[in-house]
């Protein structure tokens, strides 16, 4: 294997360039089976007004039943494709919010008073730190500082 | 080892294959045996014997199960095959940039 001739992605531009296209296909497959999540997404925010009129029972089964199928079909499909989805990270971010909104709610059991601002503010932080995260990709930096000496990888 | 950054790059991992198989499998959690050989565009055999060298390197580590009824090969990256990758990245980055401030110096 390790005799074969050089390839011309040996150029260590290529060779980046290359790996980039790879990293960005992988993204482009983790992405097909997200609707189910958005599906989740919509049910979560459909049940909010009948978590808050509706009653506790109610709302919970909305969230929680379609929730976890949801997320299940996710992890599924995505293994289907081929590549199995990290979910480590959106588990460990749903354990931060967790124990965010608990504290949260803990806090204003003795400060009923700054409900209004603060809980918004607290909740408006909370959604802007976990997009942040999320939506900030982490690679190794795939893209080289000079665009114009990028070349991709000759397609098949 | 002088300080070029061309030394500090490792043949198991600068082959365009392999630099390929752990991109790919950076980016997941596991990535299936099939799903490298489409997008890498190899035969079995060739990313069999590419995945062996990874292995042995302890870059990867390969599962075999069942998914149903179908026999499935699943491929995941190491601790070490993490560092290796942002090594090669890393000198990768270097190679270019040298390259680039020797084509901009004046002759």
């Amino acid at each position: 294997v390790t005799t074969e001739p050089v390839l011309p992605g040996d150029d260590p531009r290529r060779l980046l360039s290359g790996a980039r296209e790879l990293a960005q296909r992988v993204r482009r497959a983790q992405r097909a089976p997200w609707f189910p999540l958005l599906v989740f997404a919509a049910v979560a925010f459909a049940s909010i007004p009948v978590y808050r009129y509706g009653g506790l029972h109610l709302g919970r089964c909305v969230v929680t039943g379609p929730g976890l199928r949801a997320c299940t079909a996710y992890i599924r499909r995505s293994g289907a494709h081929g590549i199995e989805t990290r979910v480590r990270p959106y588990a460990v971010a749903g354990i931060i919010i967790a124990a965010a909104l608990t504290g949260a709610a803990v806090w204003l059991l003795h400060h009923p008073s700054a409900s209004g601002p603060v809980g918004l503010g607290a909740l408006l932080l909370l959604t802007l730190g976990y997009l942040a995260v999320v939506l900030v990709p982490v690679s190794f930096g795939w893209v080289t500082s000079t665009p114009q000496h990028q070349s991709r990888l000759p397609d098949a | 080892m002088t300080g070029h950054p061309a030394n500090g790059l490792d043949d198991t991992v600068h082959q365009r294959v392999r630099l390929g198989i752990l991109t790919i499998a950076h980016e997941a959690q596991r990535v299936e045996f099939s799903f490298l050989r489409d997008n890498l565009e190899l035969t079995a055999g060739n990313l069999s014997q590419h995945l062996g060298v990874l292995e042995n390197a302890g870059l990867i580590t390969v599962e075999k199960g069942y998914a149903g009824k179908r026999a499935r090969t699943w491929v995941s990256l190491t601790k070490a095959g993490q560092t290796a990758l942002a090594d090669e990245i890393t000198q990768l980055k270097l190679l270019i940039s040298r390259i680039e401030r020797a084509g901009s110096a004046p002759e």
